[in-house]
């Protein structure tokens, strides 16, 4: 049985505040195959991005957090690395990009040198040597004229640009892994087409692993080969991208995609999610999502449910004792996904 | 300008290949005040370092027959009441001046960036450690920091370039570190970490050239500033030793008959004043040249 690339388990990220230690995510659990996109879909503030940063061991402040469970890289556990070896694996190994280009790169310093400043910090290259790959990177992002973009600075191009740098440094050490936290966010819709098929692309050709966050589902549907849908800090439902699109299984999901306009279908109303996401302090006891859900019953709020698989589906869990009862009565297969 | 015209104008001029330095000289070349007082201050050090073969006299060699005799074609600006020549005793001055001025600056930029590069981007108790010992040396005043350091250790030119650099240092490590908390929370100095950079290269790398632009105008204020502290201790006697001629020392020796020889203190106080003030414009220039951002590009 071949490994995962990325193996998280029971990943929990904890914050101090005034009042104790909560959760901003418990228990994420999933795998991220060798070339293969996992999209981390869900709303504003449900973990996505804290899930990434928990991975890259990029979260700020020692002492106002802590992080537990599992990540496995490469067969590289992670979370227990100190910081020095954490650096060497980061930006070699698995790499990130961010959200907003426009200021993800540094002002002062121009790009060419930028993009090059990888393979001298990582891969030991001389400052000459560092600039051609740097070149040829700039290529491989389809930047026109890459040559005399080198000598530019970040504020003489434009947001699509810009990203492209972004990916063109973060892949510049041939990472296994390169994590996207929405990427196309703050670009145009031409451009974020642009820059999602550019990552597509270079997924394919360099045999890299991709993990997308995103809070668009049309995007999911165009990248993923899997996606995990968060909800308040857990993962609710993971599943292959089309069996999440036909059959979704977590009412959490469910009302996520019928809320979702449709140009290819007659639909008169859209759903709501009544009420809001619960705040980090005041999580409901058991399922998170219960007071939200049209199946809550009151078993739902006396436990919190595992991520549990479909019987029909090894590979399709979710996190719903409701819906696993109902497609499995006899059998309840907790924790699968051991 | 907006984006629109910037691309514009990249696509219709030919682009033209320059690398981060040849775009600082490029924008440095344009500023006419900044070159007039790179100018200055470059034929000022120039002279210095050619004072054995542009004095006409020996600094030290005394005329005693042409003592305090006004300029004229043999002394060029006249001559002090010992009968040594001023314009060479002010041409050897310039050395000690500007080895002090730039040695010192050199001192405080280099360990005192560093401080504030460090106090800033680490925080905490580092930051603690090293702000609150910058805080003790900042209670002196310049010239009394001279005065003791030359009282511990008596007046020589490494001396007071130690003395100057001790007053320097919480200077720039203030001035490095206030930008530097600012900057290490965007989002470049994030992708940074996000790349595995170690933190000295984030810090002499990525922070240090946002940071440069204000350390050198420091830097060019404080070579003025301590050319004129120099200029100072050696006017009340705490400088380099006499004979050595020094300006400050020159000073002090014109000003007991400044009423019937004006022109002794009169030429060495000029030479202080267009060395400082030459230093103060390439500042402002230098300034303007390292900013991307006041490039206007």
């Amino acid at each position: 049985m071949p490994e995962p690339l990325l193996k998280v388990r029971d990943l929990t990220t904890l914050f101090k505040t005034s009042t104790g230690w909560f959760p901003a995510i418990r228990d994420v659990s999933f795998d991220v195959w060798p070339n293969e996109t996992l999209c981390l879909v869900g709303e504003s503030g449900c973990g996505k991005s804290i899930t990434a940063l928990s991975i890259m061991g990029l979260l700020p402040g020692k002492k106002m957090r802590r992080t537990e469970g599992e990540v496995v890289l490469d067969g590289q556990p992670l979370l227990e690395l100190p910081d020095k070896a954490m650096r060497a694996v980061r930006g070699a190994k698995m790499s990130m990009i961010f959200q907003e280009p426009m200021t993800s790169l540094n002002p002062v310093l121009p790009v060419g040198l930028q993009v090059a400043e990888p393979l001298i910090a990582h891969g030991g290259l001389g400052r000459a040597a560092a600039e051609a790959e740097a070149l040829r990177l700039l290529d491989l992002v389809r930047i026109p004229d890459a040559s005399q973009r080198m000598a530019q600075y970040p504020h003489q191009l434009s947001g699509g640009m810009r990203q492209r740098v972004m990916i063109a440094m973060a892949l510049a050490c041939r990472p296994k892994i390169l994590f996207a936290d929405e990427p196309t966010t703050a670009l145009d819709v031409t451009i974020q087409a642009q820059v999602l098929s550019l990552l597509n692309d270079l997924r394919a050709d360099t045999g890299m692993s991709l993990v997308l966050i995103t809070h668009d589902l049309g995007v999911v549907a165009s990248m993923a080969d899997r996606v995990a849908v968060m909800y308040a800090g857990e993962v609710v439902e993971t599943a292959s991208v089309e069996a999440l699109f036909a059959r979704p299984t977590h009412p959490y999901t469910e009302m996520l995609l019928g809320s979702i306009p449709r140009a290819d279908r007659d639909v008169d109303t859209l759903v709501a999610i009544g009420g809001q996401v619960p705040a980090i302090d005041a999580m409901p006891a058991g399922c998170r999502f219960a007071p939200r859900c049209f199946l809550a019953e009151p078993g739902c709020r006396a436990a919190a449910p595992a991520l549990t698989a479909l019987r029909s589906d090894e590979r399709h869990q979710i996190r719903c004792r409701v819906r696993i009862a109902q497609a499995a009565p006899e059998a309840m297969r907790a924790g699968a996904i051991r | 300008m907006t984006e629109a015209s910037v691309s514009l104008a990249a696509a219709a001029a030919p682009a033209r290949r320059r690398g981060a330095i040849g775009t600082i000289v490029a924008a440095f070349n344009a500023n006419k005040t900044a070159w007039l007082g790179l100018a200055v201050f470059l034929a000022i050090a120039l002279a210095a370092a050619l004072a054995p073969w542009l004095a006409p006299f020996d600094p030290i060699e005394q005329h005693i027959a042409d003592a305090m005799t006004s300029p004229n074609a043999t002394y060029w600006l006249g001559t002090d009441t010992f009968g040594r020549d001023l314009l060479s005793r002010i041409l050897w001055g310039a050395r000690i001046s500007i080895v002090i001025g730039v040695a010192s600056m050199a001192a405080g930029v280099i360990v005192g960036s560093a401080l504030g590069l460090m106090a800033g981007y680490w925080g905490g108790r580092i930051e603690q450690l090293i702000m609150r010992s910058m805080d003790v040396l900042l209670s002196f005043p310049t010239l009394i920091m001279g005065l003791l350091v030359v009282a511990m250790l008596g007046p020589s030119m490494v001396n007071l370039i130690v003395a100057m650099a001790l007053t320097m240092v919480p200077k720039f490590a203030r001035v490095a570190r206030a930008p530097t908390i600012a900057i290490k929370e965007r989002d470049y100095i994030e992708a940074c970490r996000a790349l595995g950079y170690s933190d000295l290269r984030i810090m002499f790398v990525h922070i240090l050239p946002n940071v440069i632009g204000d350390i050198l105008v420091l830097a060019s204020l404080w070579t003025a500033t301590a050319i004129r502290i120099e200029a100072s201790l050696s006017f009340i006697g705490l400088g380099v030793k006499p004979p050595t001629a020094t300006w400050g020392g020159i000073i002090r020796e014109g000003f007991d008959n400044i009423m019937d020889a004006p022109w002794i203190s009169l030429y060495a106080g000029l030479a202080v004043l267009l060395t400082v003030f030459a230093l103060n414009l390439l500042g402002d220039g230098l300034r303007d040249a390292v900013d991307p951002r006041l490039r206007g590009e």
